[in-house]
């Protein structure tokens, strides 16, 4: 079972190296940071692979499998084309740590899945508006069957 | 001394347990096995940070990605949809949205209407009390009116909130002269039979943690237990067993240490979905009896899969609307393109569900889309759609094809080394027919809703929530499983009380009508126990 538990190890896994593949993924653009902006592999990875541990050993294949000096879009896709599970383990992994950072949540308005109250009654008021007049008002669409 | 129950039923999910709380409340003796456990809810993520990780690994529906000891591995190399389930008690409530809309009466009459398979041996109007009965049971959370539906009883408690995507695409709709409805929902929208009410996380098809979506682990087994129902957890049958009479007489199951034991019963009830229920049945094949599996004179099990067809169309407009809130759950449906009209080249239809779309990880990891975009346009993305969407999930009908089938794998198998089931499933090109059409009324639907852009997920694999029809319910023994009352053609005192016994698929979610034929049928076996045939 997933368990909220102790961040995992990670001295597996380059940080740096990884950091620097997932800024060209996530780069500074368009008013957001950039991974490392954020220090989001820094401050995530741990508790990202404690949640996740099956994703260490193919993380560990697409950092290896990558040159972050040389490291472009188009060679991330062709990683998807040789090996799918390090693929997904790297682009699972950047974006988790990335959208955990409350600097990043804050940007994109995200607050997280929150419990919300709500009036179960406030549907009359929408009733009593109107706004199901014009589907009552067709009448009828479903079709009389024989017994 | 060896313990008989009058009833033995094997799976505590949806069907399972609306059968057991019927019957232990009826006086009867009820054993159930289970090969999953109680859900702890909370160890449910959905109130998690990891929640979006999750639901791609522990917490994943299909049991081939969960693989934990209680699931099976599903064989589906040979299949267009992944087949999705939960195996705990509660089954694959545990999962599933919890939308709750009734069949129509044009499902139970395709071939008479439409020309098309075969019509059910019962009819819409035979159903509506057992409709009536189990919305209460659940708690259903709606609007009475619907003039997609034929007038029946109003639900227990009101609709959930439209939301903002809601309101904007019943205003769409209402431009452009179509219909829409508040979806009834097995979630509750206010306090219910000691049940708190749904709080709009959205994170339902994860399991809910507050208890407002039903499952029958809420709704059904504790009140069964009450009435005497006892439930063995941890509990894998692997085989029915026959006497000489070729009638049932109890199941042998597997407990988690691997140890073999035998449960008597009179009366056998298979409640394990379309799959796990066909499965069983091809296991129990025996040499003497039964060659070709337990009640298959008519060759039929396992035969005969649906598990519609679904696409998602998605619309963003250009500003907020908290599109990762909400129940999911459907805020409102569509009926606008369900019946048949022979103009379109196709016969039957699709119902519509408006739900949300998760959080940022579920916007951008491919799971049902695939959609994969990263460098400075990821930002561009995010921007332009993030909480500004809302989905409309098509479930197009599925018309029963001999050749999906359900068999036994000669290689895989599960944890206990019971051969695990394969699945052979194609979807015709009735099917793509069907769903593309509905595709392109669902994007102008959005787009008249005011969305700025659409994008569509055709007939997505991993979608196979909803198995049907692999032990297919009729009056004919040649070319049918089950009799109308659910009870095996060959074989007098086994019943199948799960979506295995559906002649046609229909084109919305079945829990509500899995539900309600379990009722029926437990009903009908409580009528009928004197005339009941049990082994000496």
């Amino acid at each position: 079972m997933t368990a909220a538990v102790s961040p995992a190890e990670t001295s597996d896994i380059d940080i740096g190296r990884l950091t620097a593949l997932a800024d060209v993924m996530l780069p500074a653009a368009h008013g957001m940071p950039a991974v490392s902006d954020v220090e989001a592999v820094e401050a995530y990875l741990a508790q990202v692979l404690s949640w996740r541990d099956d994703l260490r050993q193919p993380l560990v294949r697409a950092v290896d499998a990558l040159d972050p000096t040389s490291f472009t879009i188009d060679r991330l896709m062709a990683l998807h084309e040789e090996d799918e599970d390090a693929y997904v383990a790297l682009t699972s992994a950047v974006a988790a740590c990335y959208y955990l950072s409350p600097v990043v949540r804050e940007l994109i308005g995200y607050p997280g899945q929150v419990a919300k109250t709500y009036d179960p009654y406030a549907y009359t008021e929408w009733v009593a508006e109107g706004l199901l007049d014009p589907v009552v008002e067709r009448g009828p669409i479903w079709r009389e069957a024989p017994e | 001394m060896t313990y008989r129950a009058d009833v033995l039923i094997i799976g505590a999910g949806a069907s399972g347990g609306v059968a057991a709380r019927h019957l232990a409340e009826h006086g009867f003796d009820v054993v159930c096995l289970e090969q999953g456990d109680w859900p702890d809810r909370s160890a449910f993520p959905g109130t998690r940070p990891d929640w979006e990780l999750a639901i791609r690994k522990d917490w994943a529906m299909s049991p081939n990605v969960r693989n934990r000891p209680e699931d099976y591995p599903v064989v589906h190399d040979e299949s267009d949809i992944e087949p999705l389930m939960y195996n705990a008690v509660g089954g694959s409530m545990i999962i599933y949205a919890g939308t709750w809309p009734r069949m129509l009466p044009s499902d139970f009459r395709v071939r008479t209407m439409d020309d098309v398979a075969d019509d059910w041996p019962i009819a819409y109007r035979e159903l509506v009390p057992y409709y009536d009965a189990i919305d209460q049971q659940i708690g259903v959370s709606g609007l009475a009116g619907d003039p997609a539906y034929p007038p029946h009883d109003d639900y227990p408690l009101p609709p959930l909130p439209l939301g903002a995507a809601g309101r904007r695409v019943a205003e769409g709709h209402n431009r452009l002269g179509w219909h829409w409805w508040p979806e009834p929902n097995a979630i509750l929208s206010a306090p219910y039979d000691g049940r708190r009410p749904c709080v709009q996380r959205g994170v339902c098809t994860s399991g809910c943690a507050e208890g407002a979506k039903a499952s029958t682990d809420l709704t059904h087994w504790p009140k069964a237990a009450a009435a005497g129902a006892r439930l063995i957890t941890g509990a894998r049958v692997s085989r029915i067993t026959l006497g000489p009479q070729g009638l049932a007489t109890g199941a042998v199951w597997l407990d988690r240490s691997g140890v073999e034991h035998h449960q008597e019963a009179d009366v056998v009830i298979l409640a394990a979905n379309a799959i796990g229920t066909a499965r069983l049945l091809l296991l129990s094949a025996d040499d003497r009896h039964c060659p070709d599996g337990l009640a298959n004179s008519s060759g039929l099990v396992g035969r005969r899969l649906m598990m519609h067809p679904f696409s998602v169309v998605t619309g963003w407009w250009d500003d907020q609307v908290e599109g990762w809130q909400g129940h999911f759950g459907a805020s409102i449906t569509s009926y606008q393109y369900y019946e048949s009209d022979p103009d379109r080249g196709f016969v039957r239809g699709a119902k519509w569900a408006l739900s949300p779309v998760g959080g940022p990880l579920n916007h951008i990891l491919p799971m049902r889309a695939g959609n994969e975009v990263w460098g400075p346009d990821h930002h561009v993305l995010m921007g332009r759609t993030f909480g500004r969407g809302a989905s409309w999930a098509i479930f197009g009908e599925d018309l029963p094809e001999e050749s999906n089938r359900v068999e036994l794998d000669p290689e895989r198998a599960d944890t206990h080394g019971i051969p695990a089931p394969r699945v052979s499933y194609r979807i015709s090109d009735h099917s793509r027919r069907l769903m593309a059409f509905q595709e392109d009324r669902a994007t102008e639907s959005l787009k008249a809703s005011g969305c700025q852009e659409t994008a569509v997920a055709s007939m997505i694999p991993y979608s196979g929530w909803h198995l049907m029809g692999t032990a297919r319910m009729g009056n004919d023994p040649a070319t049918s499983v089950v009799n109308s009352r659910q009870q095996a053609h060959d074989v007098a005192n086994l019943y199948v009380a799960d979506a295995s016994v559906f002649v046609t698929s229909s084109g919305v979610n079945p829990t509500c009508t899995i539900t309600a034929l379990a009722l029926r049928t437990a009903d009908l076996l409580v009528q009928h126990r004197s005339e009941q045939k049990v082994p000496a």
